[in-house]
């Protein structure tokens, strides 16, 4: 999928919906809990996949979720059971961010 | 019972340890302090990869002691406070609090609109609290600083801890030292400040700086210094004991540690070592049988102290100086000062449970209230608590995750 920013992608297989905020200029699979998402307002709207029960890591409302290697961050505005992944691999929580330092 | 600072609220936009270690302590005392993070980079404390040399983070741990140190016991929002968007949600929060804690640089605050005015128009009734490196007036008002530059090097521990001659400058002894010390009296202006709102209705801004902090330190030298007109001499104290007391000074023991020993009254004490060290015949030895005697003849004093020590181990002087009534202590490592019997027995290490359910312990703040140890809850994750903090000001989700879309929150 070329998803575009602040396109809303949702789950064929839980509740889950999330907001793109980054997306590079690139073709990636984006699926929650092993299947594909889809744009709720496309013709796949509605369809229903099936869960890998090996991608149930869940979802939390509001937290981000970033690849920042493939230039990817999703938002999550609706929570679900699945494993939100990128390319084949799972999209941990974003973490902070700070310039490296030391004493 | 609830600690005394209970129902204050803290609005902390504050990095690094000085004023988030101010923050820590409120907490301990029963605060509840809200911690303003940089929406992408987190505390810039959160970037910090080694301490002294030391990693400062465990591979496959959320605990990391240079963060749970100043910042356990708050809550964690990730705020872009340079975001239109977020303005709203930080009035709120000011609305709300009673304390305004930062050490933001003063064009900083000004480009963020948090200065003392912008709060103080926002609620008139807030202690606004500024840590700064060298004051809030003078040529330095807008500089930087950390402990090692304004507390340590500025403010004259550096050079009183290192030796004429040396070929190397001594460190602060310990990561976020002045700091450390700078929070906690942070943490003091704040209490009196409050105790003025209290019982007047006036409210206060407070400031601290580590300069300050640095120079209140080494008060008896600078003291000293201003009265002499002039620099102090620089004294190198003998290598046993002092000029005139052999029982002031660190001892080498046979395994090689170090015993402090601090009997400012040599002629009451010298017995009694003499005594505990199996060697009476010293007391009445007639170069030591008067207090004038031993002080005069402090130097040969010293050396016999030196060889009684350094002819025993460590543990065998701790076990026969406890038996004294003169004042010594063990010199501890970091890793036995967290086992400090007395410590521990005074409550003064605690427990506190990790983000993965793990017991680990901290060293609480050295003010205890009512004979009872505060329970610390572990500190936030980045950006933690927004969903939480911002819910309770009355958003909705919607509103919610359109500031999160507008990266306003996160």
């Amino acid at each position: 999928m070329k998803a575009r920013v602040g396109q809303t992608l949702a789950s064929t297989v839980d509740a889950t919906t999330v907001i793109v905020v980054r997306w590079p200029d690139a073709d990636l699979d984006v699926t929650c809990g092993g299947a594909p998402m889809v744009d709720p307002k496309g013709p796949e709207a509605g369809t229903s996949g099936s869960a890998d029960p090996g991608q149930q890591a869940g979802t939390l409302l509001g937290k981000r979720y970033a690849a920042p290697d493939l230039g990817v961050e999703l938002l999550c505005t609706k929570p679900g059971a699945g494993t939100l992944a990128v390319a084949g691999e799972a999209l941990p929580i974003k973490s902070a961010t700070p310039l490296p330092a030391s004493d | 019972m609830p600690g005394p600072m209970t129902g204050v609220r803290v609005l902390e936009v504050a990095q690094y340890t000085f004023v988030p270690a101010a923050g820590a302590v409120l907490a301990d005392w029963g605060a509840e302090v809200v911690k303003i993070e940089h929406a992408e980079r987190g505390d810039a404390q959160r970037g910090i990869v080694k301490m002294l040399g030391n990693d400062a983070y465990s591979a496959g741990s959320s605990f990391v002691p240079m963060m749970e140190g100043p910042n356990r016991g708050k809550r964690s929002v990730g705020l872009a406070l340079d975001n239109p968007a977020a303005r709203p949600v930080l009035e709120e929060l000011i609305r709300r609090s009673d304390v305004f804690l930062t050490n933001y640089l003063p064009s900083a605050r000004a480009k963020l609109g948090i200065d003392a005015d912008d709060i103080r128009a926002i609620n008139p009734d807030i202690v606004y609290v500024r840590g700064s490196g060298f004051g809030a007036r003078g040529p330095e008002a807008d500089k930087g600083g950390y402990d090692s530059t304004a507390f340590w090097a500025r403010g004259g521990s550096a050079d009183g801890v290192t030796l004429p001659g040396a070929d190397r400058l001594s460190r602060m002894p310990s990561g976020a030292y002045g700091d450390s010390m700078g929070g906690m009296t942070i943490a003091g202006g704040i209490a009196a400040a409050l105790y003025r709102r209290a019982t007047t209705g006036e409210t206060s801004i407070v400031d601290v700086s580590l300069l300050g902090v640095g120079a209140w330190a080494t008060q008896s030298n600078v003291n000293l210094a201003l009265m002499a007109g002039g620099p102090i001499p620089a004294k190198v104290r003998p290598k046993h004991g002092s000029v005139s007391n052999p029982l002031s000074g660190s001892y080498r023991t046979s395994d090689d540690r170090w015993i402090e020993l601090t009997m400012l009254q040599p002629g009451k004490y010298w017995p009694e070592f003499c005594a505990l060290a199996g060697r009476p015949e010293l007391v009445t030895n007639e170069r030591f049988d008067t207090t004038a005697k031993i002080m005069a003849n402090a130097a040969e004093a010293s050396e016999l102290v030196a060889e009684i020590i350094a002819g025993e181990t460590f543990a065998h002087w701790c076990e026969v100086l406890s038996r004294g009534a003169g004042q010594w202590a063990a010199v501890q490592d970091a890793w036995e000062v967290g086992q400090d019997p007395s410590l521990r027995a005074n409550g003064l290490i605690v427990p506190v449970t990790d983000a993965e359910g793990n017991g680990r312990e901290l060293v609480t703040n050295p003010v205890q209230f009512d004979e009872a140890p505060p329970s610390l809850t572990r500190a936030p994750q980045f950006a933690e608590h927004t969903d939480d903090v911002l819910r309770e000001l009355g958003l909705t989700d919607d509103e919610l995750i359109a500031l999160k879309i507008a990266g306003a929150a996160t």
